[in-house]
């Protein structure tokens, strides 16, 4: 599915200006920060679904929401959204393929808060979408140092999954790149086979690998059901903040798991590299 | 606020007196507070189930359907002491998942009280494992049981510090006779009526540790 942007983004922030065009490049918005931290993006995707990729976004607003780092997140599943059922305050459904809604993710992205943005783009979408990045200017604003941008590129257990990495990685030049392995569904990623392994993840110089460890199925099912992040479940919370009655075991599992996620965010200083410096000093609200 | 206290009867073998300890417990609990739920993970061993059914349910670990059965009724502050004789098979699974769960941590935000007793045995296996829960569990609530028919000596250096219990061994004779399932040590106390007899002693001893056990965390705990 092809996606399309507009040639110029309208832009509401006193400091964005439009960048000269050179003769042979499209006009380009430039997108420049505020004097507070500058925009954060995470484009979180996959070639193919099934691979966690949602529960990936999950954990990264459950952890940006322990770290206070407000944020705003982008459901592309339109026209129903998984992640917006999780997290419906801080998540709209959009379609990435509508400027309209392209415009009201990259024009806003200036507003002083929420000043990361998750975009968990729908399965297939990813290379389509980082192009359109590109080509709009965003991908040159992020090798500025104008905006952070990162990709988690949530990996499946085929080589076809792994050929995406270099393509995707092409367009990854000042941003950073972080490659998933998400053992929730017990795949082994070719760990088996050094030589795949190594000619597919140490091919890349700056990608960072990023390991989700396997959740109790029956854990992730209770979560799913209850409806409520990953957060308010070990919480023992509704959606509401009210009162629940979720499993003990379920609940330290899910503890677990989500510690073992956000040791790895940790790892990669997650909060820095939104420009939270302070996160790191931050008291973590709710349990890891 | 009331406390909860779970007594888990563990070792990695078999054959150590996990049971019998577990009978003695249930049964001391059941004089004192007229009420305990006991929960027997055993597969192949003698089991509590067969002592005293009136107050054992059987549970396993084997999946997260029988973790759940367990553990959720385990951490509930209901004033109902409970006793978990834990199957050496289980002994692994157990305290892994107690670990993964966080089953410390919550209790004592419930004020439920675990306590571990831990048959000791001279083997390798048990001296590490001994080594290993010791350095998770709080000093108070972990108990080495020197069962004496079983250690036959001293214990391991390794297992010789922190709190012991001492359960003398009884001659064969009165091995065998304990190990009818018809006999109830609180019945033979109560209709015994010579009290100089070496099993009524060596009851009442039993039952006196646990009550200086209990004394002591209430203690603590207040």
């Amino acid at each position: 599915m092809k996606l399309s942007f507009p040639l110029f983004l309208p832009c509401s922030r006193p400091k964005q200006r439009w960048g000269q065009p050179d003769a042979a490049e499209r006009p380009r918005a430039v997108f420049e920060g505020t004097d507070m931290a500058k925009p954060a993006v995470i484009v979180v995707g996959a070639d193919k679904g099934g691979v966690g990729k949602t529960t990936v976004s999950r954990t990264l607003l459950d952890y940006f929401n322990a770290n206070t780092v407000p944020t705003r997140a982008f459901d592309t599943e339109s026209p129903r959204g998984t992640l917006k059922r999780f997290h419906p305050d801080v998540t709209e459904i959009v379609d990435m393929t509508a400027t309209a809604d392209q415009m009201k993710i990259f024009d806003t992205l200036n507003t002083a808060t929420p000043s990361v943005t998750v975009i968990d783009v729908r399965a297939g979408l990813m290379s389509p979408a980082l192009a359109s990045l590109r080509d709009i200017g965003f991908l040159d604003a992020a090798k500025a140092g104008q905006i952070t941008f990162a990709v988690f590129h949530i990996l499946g257990p085929s080589i076809a999954s792994l050929d995406e990495i270099a393509e995707t990685a092409s367009f990854m030049t000042g941003a950073k790149y972080f490659l998933v392995k998400n053992f929730i569904n017990n795949t082994s990623f070719f760990e088996w086979d050094q030589a795949t392994y190594n000619s597919y993840f140490h091919r890349i110089k700056d990608a960072t690998e990023l390991t989700i460890p396997k959740l109790n199925e029956m854990a992730f099912e209770q979560v799913e059901v209850a409806s409520v992040p990953f957060l308010k479940f070990v919480a023992n919370k509704g959606i509401h903040d009210e009162a629940a009655n979720y499993s003990f075991v379920l609940r330290g599992y899910v503890r677990h798991w989500l510690a073992n996620v956000w040791s790895e965010y940790d790892r990669i200083k997650l909060t820095d590299i939104v420009s939270f410096g302070a996160g790191k000093s931050a008291i973590r609200s709710g349990e890891k | 606020m009331p406390v909860t206290f779970v007594y888990i009867v563990a070792s990695p073998r078999p054959r150590v007196g996990k049971t019998l300890v577990g009978r003695l417990l249930s049964e001391f609990l059941l004089l004192k507070d007229r009420r305990v739920t006991s929960f027997d993970i055993n597969l192949k061993e003698p089991s509590l189930l067969d002592f005293l059914p009136d107050v054992t349910e059987t549970a396993d670990i084997i999946d997260t359907f029988g973790k759940m059965a367990l553990m959720d009724r385990v951490i509930l502050n209901d004033g109902m002491a409970k006793v978990i004789d834990l199957g050496f098979h289980a002994f692994d699974e157990f305290f892994k998942m107690s670990q993964e769960i966080g089953f410390l941590k919550e209790a004592a935000r419930r004020n439920v009280v675990p306590i571990v007793l831990f048959m000791a045995d001279i083997d390798r296996v048990s001296i590490r494992e001994h080594e290993m829960l010791r350095r998770q569990i709080p000093a108070a609530q972990f108990i080495t049981v020197d069962n004496e028919f079983v250690v036959r000596g001293e214990l391991p250096a390794a297992m010789a510090g922190g709190c012991i219990m001492r359960i003398p061994a009884l001659p064969d004779f009165l091995k065998t006779y304990v190990d009818r399932l018809t006999f109830s040590f609180t019945d033979y106390l109560r209709q015994e009526t010579d009290s100089s007899t070496e099993l009524h002693q060596w009851i009442r001893r039993n039952y006196v540790h646990f009550r200086e056990l209990e004394l002591n965390l209430e203690k603590q705990k207040s």
